[in-house]
């Protein structure tokens, strides 16, 4: 509110003699300065800088790609030689221990309680708390601390494809409506129009429940979950582009183009294309936050949206740790504890839903921080 | 232009969408194999599967060779799938606009969690639980807005402050938080909470904490004599009406109707929580905009003291658009609900839907009957709010 107007280093640039600085390098200058200084802009780029170093990790991480592995019954066995996430090992009362990082399970408490059992301060390293389980009456422990790591390379790969080819079809169609004009421009708003009058989420559910049947390899999957929400998508795009082109084809410089003769096309490309897409930048980091938690209600409501449970995607086992089932068991479980120890398995759902959370938040708060910065009018 | 004309012109706009719609589905429909189409139709066939040919011996025992197969060429006929694409398509419109939707068809699945639904016509299955669904819409949108506008307005008001701050990432929570996982958990903290350490139910002996919070009702168990009152059909459903909450209140049975009432306060507010980030930031800017115009100056420099300043003057000129987004946030909110039905098990629309693609093969007729009829509400409510804005703000419908 106070300095409405730009700041020197806002606007100064360094002039090198012979290489003039382009203007959207100009432009990125200008929107960058008015970014770092949005805390919360600038602490959702940092979560991001993770996500995307986390990415990178998960190509390299030695670990299973296309499922979550379980952690193998090791009563009686050693633990794991991993050392940060060893595996669980438990035995009964009465038992000997058989290995130092073992935990007690008091009888009558189900596998899915019984792992929390030695939660405390001084066993906190030992903790296996990427465990899940997706049956509660079979005490099969996936290993998803590795399932989130790898899990990374899915989800990310999902998002980020399902944004960018929304979003270039979106700015093809929004571009072509809002620069010809007329019957074009009517036709592809009307189809906008009943896309966006179907609830999103239905409309993936839909498309994944047709073709679901026919396509069962995991890659295929990956893209017909692509397509299904790019179906979903590409309206939300062309509309913005769309308004946007409407603005930007009356503004002076395109009209001086015209005048010195340019064609149509050279004109879209080089004049209209880039003044008009930034707002779709925006609304793709925000999409690309909504993909992974729209994926986890599609696979809560029942819908398995990869052809195997264990899939490791953000998603998939973030709605797996909240499944019914599981949390009934450990009501029942709470019920039937003569021990009084019943801890409430907050290590199950809590990593996975923690990912999806600080995933879409960076992102929602990063286009928020991108919309300030772009937009003059709210520019702090 | 009178409102009347106005509407009437709104409603007859919305006819193109619709037909849209339902061509969507149609492509949908036509893109999956005839053999699951048939399955959806008239159940999966023990005896014989639906293929064009099937081996002879399965008709008439010891024949060899392959025949073709009767009830595949019966139901390919009687669904007119032989006929030219522009005539299924127009045959497909006509039924999904007269109405007819299909059957509840998959007898396996739907049959063991909704006895009563199995082999009932789509529409008439969904004309059940509907009213359901919209009691808890109506309770999520009363709490939205009991939510997002103070909150908006405060934000407004002490822009960039701390407070504003809070909001925002207040909202950004609830947009980036799982409504499933939210609403699982504040599910388990109630439970644990009613229950204690022993789990039992303080209202209903015999019973878990869980199954005061689980549930559209309470179970069978709870209730006198152990039996449903005859006006709730077998606990699926409530008669005459389908709203339990006025069921209840007809039979004057008020206990039940709270009852009803407060099992749904925990989804409404996981509902209102996820949508409010939207919304919050509409409001925000909409008071932002309306306290620069001179009509609020004015009122300061008369010397009105600033909280009526923003409650009267500027506070109702900013609803408009609050109303406007409303509608909006309808289409987002009313797709969540298959998510919340099933986290707290509330028998509504929703859940149908999540009943149907657990099935396999999908229950076809649900989930596309469900999905015609979502789409419907969101353009129903899209009208509805226009009128309501040009009804507030004459400049609309003379524009």
């Amino acid at each position: 509110m106070v300095e409405e107007e730009l700041p020197a280093q806002a606007i100064e640039k360094p002039v090198r003699r012979g290489r003039r600085p382009s203007p959207r390098w100009d432009q990125f200058r200008r929107t960058w300065y008015f970014f770092r200084r949005n805390t919360l802009a600038m602490i959702g780029l940092g979560i991001l800088i993770f996500f995307v170093a986390l990415f990178i990790t998960s190509f390299i991480y030695p670990a299973n790609s296309t499922e979550l592995i379980p952690y193998e019954a090791t009563n009686g066995a050693a633990p794991s030689p991993n050392p940060i996430f060893p595996q669980v090992c438990t035995y009964q009362p009465g038992e000997v221990p058989p290995a130092p990082n073992c935990y007690l399970t008091p009888t009558g408490l189900p596998s899915v309680i019984a792992p929390t059992v030695a939660l405390s301060p001084a066993t906190l390293g030992p903790l296996p708390f990427g465990s899940l389980t997706l049956n509660p009456t079979e005490p099969i422990f996936y290993n998803t601390f590795d399932g989130l790591i790898k899990g990374a390379q899915w989800s990310i790969t999902i998002s980020v494809g399902v944004v960018v080819s929304g979003a270039i079809l979106g700015i093809f169609l929004g571009v072509v409506a809002g620069f010809y004009g007329g019957a074009v421009d009517e036709v592809i708003m009307r189809l906008t129009d009943i896309f966006l009058s179907i609830p999103g989420l239905l409309l993936v559910i839909i498309v994944l429940a047709v073709f679901a049947g026919s396509i069962t390899s995991t890659w295929d999957r990956v893209f017909l979950v692509i397509g299904a929400f790019v179906v979903v998508w590409w309206p939300t795009y062309a509309r913005i582009v769309r308004s946007q082109v409407l603005v930007v084809r009356e503004q002076r410089y395109v009209e001086a183009a015209k005048a010195s003769g340019a064609r149509g096309g050279r004109i879209l490309r080089k004049h209209i294309m880039p003044n008009s897409i930034y707002p779709v930048f925006v609304q793709m980091s925000l999409d690309v936050g909504t993909v992974p938690l729209l994926i986890a209600a599609i696979v809560f409501i029942g819908f398995h949206v990869f052809p195997i449970l264990n899939f490791p995607e953000w998603g998939t086992i973030t709605a797996f740790s909240v499944q019914g089932a599981v949390l009934y068991s450990f009501i029942e479980a709470c019920q039937s504890s003569i021990t009084n120890t019943c801890i409430f398995p907050w290590w199950q759902f809590f990593f996975p839903g923690l990912t999806l959370f600080l995933f879409a938040i960076s992102v929602s708060f990063f286009a928020d921080g991108l919309r300030d910065a772009l937009d003059p009018r709210l520019r702090r | 232009m009178r409102l009347w004309v106005y509407v009437v012109r709104r409603v007859l706009l919305v006819i193109p969408v619709v037909i849209g719609v339902m061509t969507i589905t149609f492509a949908l429909v036509s893109s999956l194999p005839v053999s699951e189409r048939l399955i959806s139709y008239y159940g999966p066939n023990p005896k014989l599967p639906y293929t064009p040919t099937v081996p002879c011996n399965k008709l008439y025992p010891g024949e060899p060779g392959n025949c073709t197969n009767p009830i595949y060429t019966k139901g390919v006929d009687a669904l007119g799938l032989n006929k030219p694409i522009p005539e299924q398509w127009a045959i497909y419109i006509g039924n999904s606009l007269t109405g007819n939707w299909g059957y509840v068809g998959n007898k396996t699945g739907v049959t063991g969690q909704v006895p009563i639904a199995s082999g009932q016509p789509v529409v008439k299955v969904l004309g059940w639980f509907l009213p359901y669904t919209l009691e808890l819409a109506a309770l999520s949108l009363l709490l939205i807005l009991i939510i997002a506008i103070p909150i908006g307005n405060l934000s407004a008001v002490n822009r960039n402050r701390p407070i504003d701050q809070a909001a925002r990432v207040l909202s950004f929570s609830g947009f980036a938080l799982p409504a499933f996982l939210l609403g699982s958990v504040l599910l388990m903290g109630f439970v644990l909470l009613i229950g204690g350490s022993n789990g039992h139910s303080p209202f209903c002996t015999g019973q878990t904490s869980y199954t005061d919070l689980y549930g559209s009702w309470p179970p069978v168990q709870c209730f006198p004599g152990g039996v449903y009152p005859s006006w709730l059909n077998q606990g699926q459903i409530s008669s005459p009406t389908g709203f339990p909450t006025i069921d209840a209140a007809i039979h004057g049975n008020w206990w039940f109707a709270l009852d009803t009432v407060i099992r749904m306060l925990l989804p409404a507010f996981v509902i209102a929580y996820g949508t409010v980030a939207l919304l919050l930031r509409f409001v925000r800017n909409s008071m932002l905009e309306v306290l620069n115009l001179d009509f609020v100056r004015t009122a300061r420099a008369k010397g009105l003291p600033e909280k009526s300043v923003v409650k009267k003057h500027a506070g109702r000129n900013s609803l408009n658009v609050t109303i406007t987004v409303l509608g909006l946030t309808f289409a987002g909110f009313i797709a969540g609900f298959p998510i919340i039905e099933e986290v707290f098990g509330l028998y509504g629309v929703g859940r149908m839907i999540a009943f149907s693609v657990t099935l396999t093969p999908y229950d076809f007729g649900m989930i596309f009957g469900s999905t015609i009829l979502f789409t419907l509400l969101v353009v129903a409510a899209n009208i509805i709010v226009d009128v309501l804005y040009a009804f507030l703000d004459p400049r609309v419908r003379l524009g």
